[in-house]
């Protein structure tokens, strides 16, 4: 392995240097902003805190609401029931169909492919005031139910061609042993598949929950009760139209992204693989 | 198989079944629609009885949740900015509101505010409770009642098993006659429950079940619904695996995909549809009479919304596979550590993102400008002209979309084998042909279906418009979904525009996701 010359290594280094500084410096304001007295950003470039405090994060957490409930605990509640009941509706109704698709053969096969992919990549902005009309009539705007319906559009194809991708990936070797042995479709599919297929199921519930627990316009349009706020229309609101409160801002959105943040790290390497492996075969 | 067996009475009850499941789904339909109807036209003539009994001084009817004479508004004594009005009932005469106040009378007082600026009227409260609201004038103020929500009247359950269970025996029996006896047993038991449908909801309802009954036992009689059942019998271990996820996508995609376009032929004004064609369409394609560079003007915005996506995704690309390129030079420490750096903005959420962004294009605040300052320029008031918020937005964009183009770039480089390379540098080849010859190639395949994601993505980047520039200044730098939102939920619920919107960006899209495909897969073969 040849090292390039002195001058190209350095400009790489310069190269390297200077997006890492850019993809740095916003992270940094808001960090910075977390940590300093006063509502608005001071008027300085520099991402470091001159007096360092923790009231905003004091007064994220204390924070009460028109019936004295805690208001973040409350809103993060709220994220975490959208969230996770999204994730349980999108996995549990995708995984047979993921199977039947990544391995069984039947008419219009084709067709059901593109048609989960065409709508998983379209996205569901399109679809917010037929929604939101429909669940005016049903009465489900500002209601928990509703709002894990809506998630569910997106969820569910999203689901459906992940898993698909997982189950591709699986050797079909033990679904025809457990097939010699005189196990049915469904046995197969539940005793056998199902388990194999576990570390997949756990990345796209996972990747599904992140996706909701981030989710802002929709919930900001269906949610015009402030005490059923998810996290993201709280943070939103925070530095709203007529006031702003960027200190509250900043310490609410590090509390709400660290922990989906942590996720993304940890499970990257399977996203890129999912998303343009869904498109390639597409 | 090919040949239809002759049915038997198995096969005809399950012809008949059917037919009557379409019956059964319309018949509830018109007698909901029905009910509704009658207990609306129920609601509002009660309204109308009770406000005219007030009116002339007598007691309000029973039925009546709150009704009175509600007085002028006048100037309250200890808070001039407020106007109080009074009620008065067959308990005397109290103020509207307050402390202890039933909750209805903020209906009271709305109704006379909205006689005062429009004249009597009797209507269903838009608070979607169900209640009727009158008012007309009345000896010293307006005569208002409200009317409480009925509770509607019970399901005809009897009614429809009555003729779901006579339609079966009529059908059972053709088929036992057997001849000319069984289509027609199958045809008249399918419709019988066109009968009470008739009464509901009239003839729409009667003719489409009759149809339907017609066309099940023409499709019964060639054999067609055999073959389809036995279609199903083939493939129910797949039907029933696919089934969850696809009734789910029925309900929740398909259901108001269909809406929406429906809607599109609709105008919504002030809480009332009215069928309208084309003319959304027609405004939207026409620029609505606007000048080309009015911000309302369709053909502006699809031109913003083109530059707005043309621009990112260069930008994504070049700079992804730029740094895709830096990070795989063999001799590089910590490749690692610089990759999980750089994809920091995929991580975190994008409204958060575009938030930060925001704050730092701010005017008087914001760190853009304190930069600008500290390097001796001026600062710029970014959402005050096109090219700077919009600007804004694309840096706000680039920002947070490269990491994935780099990451695409990254996996794809890794296929391409070193000893290319070496072969090329031994021929003489610069660097510049061989990144044109050898690592390009090696790119399209990952990178083209990337960028047609990436693109669709970008054309309907809600968050970063609505939230980084918030279409400033007036409206100009909105893309299509953005704009479409602003015709549903802040220019007045202009639902239909909206979904005429909708269903024009949906044709865009699925135009370019047909026709980016197709260039990908014509490079990929050349």
């Amino acid at each position: 392995m040849k090292r390039p010359r002195l001058y190209l290594q350095l400009l790489t280094y310069a190269a390297l240097v200077m997006a890492a500084a850019v993809v740095l410096y916003p992270v940094l304001l808001v960090v910075k902003k977390a940590f300093e007295p006063g509502r608005q950003f001071a008027l300085s470039a520099s991402p470091i805190p001159t007096t360092l405090t923790t009231e905003h994060f004091a007064d994220l957490f204390g924070a009460r609401g028109g019936h004295g409930e805690l208001l973040f605990l409350h809103h993060a509640w709220n994220s975490l029931v959208a969230a996770i009941f999204t994730t349980i509706v999108g996995v549990s109704l995708s995984c047979t169909a993921a199977y039947a698709l990544s391995r069984m053969r039947f008419p219009g096969q084709k067709a059901g492919l593109i048609t989960f992919l065409v709508v998983q990549m379209f996205p569901a902005t399109l679809l917010i005031m037929p929604l939101y009309v429909l669940l005016d009539r049903l009465g489900l705007l500002n209601s928990m139910v509703g709002l894990v319906l809506v998630y569910a559009t997106t969820a569910i194809p999203f689901c459906v061609w992940t898993l698909k991708g997982y189950f591709d990936s699986l050797p079909r070797e033990l679904e025809e042993a457990a097939r010699m042995d005189g196990a049915g479709a469904w046995q197969t599919f539940w005793r056998v598949m199902l388990p194999l297929a576990r570390p997949g199921i756990a990345v796209t519930a996972l990747f599904s929950f992140m996706t909701a627990w981030n989710e802002f316009i929709m919930a900001s349009t269906f949610l015009t009760d402030d005490s059923r706020y998810t996290l993201p229309v709280l943070i939103q609101s925070s530095v709203g139209q007529y006031s702003s409160d960027w200190g509250f801002f900043a310490a609410g959105a590090i509390v709400t992204s660290l922990p989906v943040m942590a996720l993304f790290y940890v499970l990257q390497k399977f996203l890129v693989g999912g998303l343009t492996a869904g498109s390639v075969k597409g | 198989m090919t040949r239809a067996t002759p049915p038997h009475t198995g096969a005809q009850l399950r012809d008949w079944t059917v037919a009557s499941l379409f019956a059964l789904v319309v018949a509830l339909a018109v007698f909901v629609g029905h009910r509704n109807h009658a207990l609306r036209a129920r609601q509002l003539e009660l309204a109308d009885r009770a406000a005219a009994e007030i009116a002339l001084g007598r007691p309000p009817i029973a039925e009546a949740e709150a009704a009175g004479i509600v007085g002028a508004p006048h100037p309250s004594a200890t808070h001039p900015f407020l106007h109080p009005r009074t009620v008065t009932g067959p308990t005397g005469t109290r103020p509207l509101g307050g402390p202890t106040a039933p909750a209805v009378d903020k209906l009271l007082y709305d109704a006379a505010e909205r006689y005062d600026a429009r004249g009597p009227f009797v209507e269903l409260a838009s608070d979607g409770s169900g209640r009727a609201i009158a008012a007309r004038p009345g000896t010293g103020g307006v005569a208002v009642a409200v009317i409480a929500t009925e509770s509607p009247e019970g399901m005809p359950w009897l009614i429809i098993l009555g003729a779901l269970g006579l339609g079966a025996v009529i059908a059972a029996a053709g088929a036992l006659i057997g001849g000319a006896a069984r289509p027609l047993g199958l045809a008249i038991g399918g419709a019988l429950l066109a009968i009470p449908a008739n009464g509901w909801g009239g003839m729409g309802a009667t003719i489409s079940i009759v149809c339907a009954s017609l066309a099940v036992t023409i499709a019964s009689g060639r054999g067609t619904l055999a073959r389809a059942f036995a279609g199903f019998r083939t493939h129910r271990v797949a039907i029933a695996f696919l089934a969850p996820a696809s009734i789910a996508m029925f309900v929740l995609v398909a259901t108001p995909f269909c809406v929406g376009l429906v809607l599109g032929f609709f105008d919504h004004q002030h809480g009332q549809w009215s069928f309208v064609g084309l003319s959304n369409f027609g405004e939207i394609l026409s620029g609505g009479g606007r000048a080309f560079d009015d911000p309302l003007n369709f053909w502006f915005i699809l031109g913003v919304t083109v530059v707005w996506t043309a621009a990112n995704v260069f930008l994504h690309v070049t700079i992804g596979v730029a740094l895709a390129m830096l990070l795989r030079q063999a001799w590089l420490p910590g490749k690692g550590v610089w990759r999980m750096l750089l994809i920091l903005p995929w991580a975190i959420p994008n409204y958060i993102t575009a938030l930060i962004w925001k704050g730092m294009f701010q005017g008087e605040y914001g760190a853009i400008n304190a930069l600008l300052h500290a390097a001796g320029l001026d600062g710029v008031s970014w959402f005050s002209s096109w090219a700077t918020a919009f600007s804004a937005n694309v840096v706000t964009n680039t920002w947070l979309g490269f990491p994935f183009m780099m990451v695409v770039a990254i996996g794809a480089l890794e296929s391409v084998p070193r000893d290319f390379y070496e072969a090329a540098v031994v021929d003489g080849a610069t660097p510049w042909q061989r990144f044109i010859h050898i690592t390009l190639p090696h790119l399209k395949p990952a990178l083209g279906p990337a960028v047609v994601l990436g693109s669709i993505w970008t054309f309907n980047m809600f968050n970063v418009i609505y939230l980084v520039s918030a279409g400033k200044p007036g409206g100009s730098t909105d893309i299509l979904v953005t704009d479409a939102y602003r015709w549903a939920f802040e220019r007045g619920e202009r639902y239909g525009m909206a979904a005429a919107y909708g269903a024009i960006i949906f044709l865009v899209l699925l135009l370019w996701t047909v026709f980016g495909s197709r260039i990908g897969r014509r490079e990929d073969k050349s």
